[in-house]
């Protein structure tokens, strides 16, 4: 098998505490990503999806709400974004940005590229990066794949040619990356090393999980839950000096408990005095610089061998 | 089984059949009583990790980013539980696929350093029906293991056959729960018995942090936080505690190894030392003292 090959995505071991350096000195780096599609199959968004309740909601009352509560606590958010919202909602993107928050990809509409030809996801990929440099003005640096409610899994979906695709496409990060806790490089190629930057997502601090999850009529509401976790992970990366990232969806968070109860979350944020509160590409930028993959990616030579009998 | 007719013979046979399946898998288990354990100590308490990072995941052909998922337990979680283990100077078994010899074989190298006892779990997290297949798997891992870090492995957490186990050295096994308690198994008349370790999925991380574990729905999902798993393993240690016992704790490396959980486990552990009478062997220790003693 080359190196690690359809296992492992990086490394054989994550960077230590004590080697991470945030700006400024800082002690652990805070990111929040508020997702803007709403809930879809993996077929992505279609125009029954934008006529429930929540869609109207997450874009509306609830995205108001939720960018209140961002301003008031002068949070500069990352938001994914799929193309097809961009196209539909561009007013309310080009507010979003003006204000300082980031604009990233989140897919052309959201849909599972996995299921996609690798031309398919090709094309679909750079429309999504046309049509969001020419709503916002400028090129999406990064981009996201996360779950949709119905997804078996909760890490979101790739193809096997999506990292690479990526990469030639000029992007600096994907952005949920399972495999660490800190930013890491997920490596497309083991010769020629290539590799992209992979910000850390985990589904336990995701608020779709939480909060009436799959659907409504499931029972599952558990906003005390979220907090624990959320407040559990902040708390142990601080005293790391590590990251802590979590994604809201404003149609979920933006009810007004659910939205008390972040406030909450986000003083607490604010009585750990060296958080160092960065967009994703922000993030990006200063890891990219400080542990490139030229010198930080250590990748050592596979031993793994292939017997009968065994998966290769 | 005839259950196609309500014939009185046919009734007989019924009862006649569930009784002989009832007595046979009755008399291939037999608890261990009354354990007592060294030096006066309540409690034996094993902290073990199954250390699949994504192994189990690629065998189950789940899409890159479960493996991804999978893959935290390798690069970060097992680092962090041996430094959690040895800050508490607590042995701790690591069940680990062969398999992952060839994919993290210098955090299996750091924790058999550290004295934690690295255990069989499979070659690649499954137990082949060929038996020629099973043996081969098994010796593999024997090999891989001894070759990473010069010993072989005396335990295992698999299905794999009692017969075999035996063959090959093994003092014990920790994969069922028949009982809280340590546990015989044997063939129906007693002979060739291994030792149990039982475990309970319920003191068992996965269960509460893993979505999809075990092929489980959305609409299952019941995920948890931190302060409601201790509190739920707290009270089984309590019991356990108060009446004498034995507790396993089963981990995985890329569950529990993230921060807010290895942040719970060490609230965990300090609640438990503060009591008297508890020791934390590894499974290994535990087992020679429990051959020895019963």
């Amino acid at each position: 098998m080359p190196w690690k090959e359809r296992y492992t995505i990086s490394d054989e071991k994550s960077i230590v505490d004590r080697d991470i350096k945030w700006p400024g000195g800082k002690r652990c780096c805070f990111r929040v990503v508020v997702d803007l599609s709403p809930a879809c199959g993996p077929e992505g968004i279609k125009p029954d999806d934008l006529t429930t309740p929540d869609a109207y909601y997450g874009m509306n009352g609830g995205l108001d709400a939720l960018v209140g509560v961002l301003d008031r606590h002068g949070i500069k958010a990352t938001f994914a974004v799929p193309a097809v919202i961009a196209e539909i909602q561009a007013d309310k993107l080009r507010r979003l940005a003006g204000a300082g928050h980031e604009i990233a990809a989140h897919g052309f509409k959201h849909e599972d590229v996995s299921l996609l030809s690798k031309d398919d996801e090709h094309a679909r990929l750079e429309r999504t990066t046309a049509i969001l440099e020419r709503v916002v003005g400028r090129r999406p640096a990064g981009w996201f794949s996360l779950a949709r409610p119905g997804d078996k899994f909760a890490g979101g979906a790739v193809s096997p040619h999506t990292i690479d695709l990526l990469l030639d496409g000029g992007y600096d990060y994907f952005g949920n990356g399972l495999a660490d806790d800190a930013p890491h490089w997920w490596v497309s190629d083991f010769a020629s090393r290539r590799a992209i930057l992979a910000l850390p997502y985990y589904y336990h601090f995701d608020d779709q999980f939480f909060l009436l999850f799959p659907r409504k009529g499931t029972g599952l509401e558990n906003p005390d839950s979220l907090y624990r976790n959320w407040k559990a992970e902040l708390d142990a990366q601080y005293r790391r000096g590590r990251h802590f990232s979590m994604v809201l969806h404003p149609h979920a968070i933006a009810w007004p408990n659910r939205l008390h109860m972040l406030e909450q979350f986000l003083d607490h944020a604010k009585s750990l005095p060296e958080l160092w509160y960065a967009t994703s590409i922000d993030c990006a930028r200063h890891w990219s610089t400080t542990f490139p993959a030229a010198t930080h990616l250590k990748l050592e030579p596979s031993i793994w061998q292939d017997h009968p009998g065994s998966l290769s | 089984m005839d259950t196609t007719t309500g014939s009185t013979d046919g009734l007989d046979r019924d009862i006649a059949a569930l009784k002989a399946r009832a007595a046979d898998y009755g008399a291939q288990h037999k608890v261990i009583d009354r354990i007592t354990w060294p030096n006066g100590a309540r409690i034996a308490v094993n902290f073990t990790a199954d250390f699949d990072t994504m192994l189990l995941r690629r065998l189950l052909n789940e899409p890159p980013q479960q493996l991804a998922k999978g893959e935290f337990g390798g690069r970060v979680g097992i680092w962090r539980l041996i430094e959690l283990f040895d800050s508490h100077k607590i042995k701790a078994t690591i069940f680990t696929p062969g398999r992952i010899c060839e994919l993290y074989p210098e955090s299996l190298r750091a924790a058999a350093r550290s004295g934690h006892e690295i255990a069989d779990h499979m070659w690649e997290h499954r137990v082949p029906k060929e038996p020629a297949l099973e043996r081969d798997h098994l010796t593999k891992t024997i090999a891989a293991i001894e070759k990473t870090v010069g010993k072989r492995p005396v335990g295992t957490r698999s299905a794999h056959s009692r017969e075999l186990l035996l063959e090959h050295g093994f003092i014990y096994t920790s994969e069922d729960s028949m009982d809280h308690r340590p546990n015989w198994l044997s063939a129906p008349d007693g002979s060739k018995p291994i030792l149990n370790l039982p475990f309970h999925y319920a003191i068992d991380d996965a269960m509460f942090f893993s979505f999809a574990w075990l092929g489980s729905d959305n609409s299952a999902q019941r995920m948890m936080d931190p302060d409601h798993v201790e509190e739920l393993w707290w009270r089984m240690f309590e019991q356990c505690y108060r009446d004498g016992g034995y507790m396993n704790v089963c981990m995985h490396p890329f569950v529990s190894g993230r921060a807010l959980r290895i942040a719970m486990l060490d609230r965990l552990i300090n609640r438990m030392k503060a009591l008297p009478g508890v020791w934390f062997p590894n499974c290994e220790e535990a087992a020679r003292h429990i051959i020895g003693a019963h």
